[in-house]
């Protein structure tokens, strides 16, 4: 089988930088493996392993400047090819920064066909850092693949159908689909693993290939929204650290607080 | 000014027809209902599509939606999965731009909005100016719809094909409690080493007159307890007086759903556990020495 996994360079959460007024200053934010990407290549590994075939890493860098989260971006796939994917493809080009779901999609459909279409193309249900859940979707209907998002489990069938059990709000789906199909994953579905020293080493020589919107013959349509503010949620709080190792202390302690706050009745 | 809203399921789709009548004046909204569900008393409603189905399929929902689309200035549902894979489908067709669990909405004139959205984990927003047409799914409560209406008409549809076919359904058992209007929640995570174990925060919320939260993994990967138990993005948004995250390293997509709290009091051995940096007092100690005692100190001051 020929898997395609659509792997995100993102944001990294935990490493958010602000300015005093709170503006996000993105360009000094790390950009690292999307945590739920890490999943689907993981199930692409197994499914590989279980019914032969490739795993192709496909990447649209969506965050500037780009001369510096290029190497970034690099490596990030090397991150990708490290847990076992056969080769990478990354789109870099102005055009696509700072990314839109719309025309994100528009250009990994470009890159699909470029490289002869796959009978499988795996993603995280959202990346970690704009999640917004739609570039799967969006992918499915631009190539004329089916598509299932949220899945908790995915059983490829030796009858050209794959079998995906979703994971909804109130219940569990499990849906059909005719290959080609395009599948979003949870962080449920597997544990990724870790790439030892080794496969990291052997990761450099895969092959990782760069593309612009141009090699790639492809003209982004449709509208551009503008972005006017990036801002952090801030909620001041007291951080007040209390390193108390006897438990009856600390308990005391605890209670106190509690008191002192209005939670507890003095 | 047109708006399609999705209401799937209808219950929810009240803030969707929230945020279509906030786009103009007079909007005239049409409604693509699901379940079989034809009352929308609603201002600016002026025609329902009723599909008797439950459950269709995004891809089945995608296409009626592209039918119903023409002349369309927005797209609106609510932000729960099925839609918003539905609404995504239908956008990459026509060609637009869509913005997921909108939670503000500002009018601009010449055919743009202004709509912010949490990124990053729920950490931060970000605000976008968009042309027109657009599709948006959008927060719970953040858009009550006005009344009253009525004089829609109503259509009945059958659900086109779709590719995909859903084989299987296994509803997900909920313990009906509900954390999101609780004043006290005590939150567990995988510092808790058994499933048995939660009972030391059973009896902690009962003592507090409080209820059981819990990080992604209790829930969504171990199963120790339903998911509306979950605190976090994907989960339940919390807003009590005390939220006490115990065991809980403090990830941003599940302290972000507790930032309402207005005092959080975090338990961890770890003393470099990123939750400290949320908490407003943090105790580094094993919860396993610390509960017991707490517990017991807490039932004595209750009987005296």
């Amino acid at each position: 089988m020929n898997i395609a996994v659509l792997a995100k360079a993102s944001v990294d959460p935990n490493m958010v930088r602000a300015d005093s007024e709170g503006n996000l200053l993105v360009d000094s934010m790390p950009l690292a493996l999307s945590e739920y990407d890490k999943n689907a290549i993981e199930e692409a590994l197994r499914i590989r392993d279980a019914k032969g075939g490739k795993v192709v890493i496909l990447s649209a860098l969506t965050w500037g400047p780009l001369a510096k989260r290029q190497r970034e971006a690099e490596q990030v796939m090397r991150e990708a090819l490290a847990m076992g994917a056969d080769e990478a493809h990354l789109i870099v080009d102005e055009a696509l920064v700072p990314g839109s779901p719309l025309h994100t999609a528009q250009a990994l459909k470009a890159l699909v066909d470029k490289l002869g279409g796959f009978d499988l193309v795996l993603t995280g249900e959202g990346s970690m850092d704009t999640v917004s859940y739609q570039v799967a979707s969006r992918l499915a209907v631009l190539l004329d693949y089916s598509a299932a998002t949220f899945a908790r489990k995915i059983e490829v069938n030796d009858n050209g159908l794959v079998r995906v059990v979703r994971d909804l709000e109130t219940r569990y789906e499990t849906h059909e689909l005719p290959l080609p199909a395009v599948v979003s994953v949870t962080g449920e579905i597997n544990k990724p693993r870790l790439p030892t020293l080794l496969q990291i080493r052997r990761a450099m020589a895969k092959p990782l290939k760069k593309y612009t919107l141009q090699d790639l013959g492809v003209r982004l349509e449709g509208h551009r929204p503008g972005v006017e503010e990036l801002k952090l949620l801030r909620v001041a709080r007291k951080q007040v650290i209390i390193e108390e190792s006897d438990p009856a202390k600390a308990a005391e302690k605890l209670i106190e607080i509690l008191e002192n706050e209005g939670i507890l009745k003095l | 000014m047109k708006a399609l809203v999705l209401a799937h399921p209808a219950s929810q789709a009240g803030d969707a027809i929230g945020f279509a009548q906030q786009l103009g004046e007079d909007v005239e909204i049409t409604i693509v209902a699901t379940g079989g569900v034809k009352d929308f008393p609603y201002r600016g409603v002026t025609r329902i599509i009723s599909v008797g189905d439950a459950g269709p399929t995004p891809g089945q929902l995608s296409q009626l939606l592209l039918k119903h689309a023409s002349g369309v200035d927005a797209i609106v549902a609510p932000s729960l999965k099925d839609a918003t894979d539905a609404i995504a489908r239908a956008s990459a067709l026509l060609g637009i731009p869509m913005f997921t669990e909108v939670n503000k909405l500002d009018r601009s004139s010449e055919g743009q909005v202004t709509v912010s959205r949490p990124v990053v984990a729920g950490r931060a927003f970000v605000t976008y100016r968009t042309s027109l047409p657009a599709a948006f799914t959008v927060a719970k409560k953040a858009f009550p719809p006005q009344g009253p209406g009525g004089n829609a008409s109503v259509v009945e549809e059958q659900l086109p094909s779709a590719r995909e076919r859903r084989v299987g359904v296994e509803e997900k058992q909920f313990s009906g409690v509900n954390i999101e209007e609780a004043e006290v929640v005590v939150g567990v995570g995988r510092g808790f080493k058994r499933k048995e174990d939660l009972t030391l925060a059973e009896e902690l919320a009962r003592l507090l007159n409080g209820a059981v939260g819990c990080s992604r993994p209790i829930t969504a990967d171990l199963g120790w307890l339903p998911e509306d138990a979950w605190i976090g993005i994907s989960g339940k948004r919390i807003r009590p007086k005390l939220y006490m995250p115990i065991g809980i390293s403090g990830a941003p997509q599940h302290m972000s759903a507790a930032m309402d709290a207005k005092l959080i009091i975090a338990i961890n051995k770890d003393k470099g556990a990123p939750v400290f940096q949320y908490a407003d007092y943090g105790f580094v100690i094993d919860l396993y020495k610390l509960l017991p005692v707490f517990i017991e100190k807490l039932r004595e001051r209750k009987k005296a």
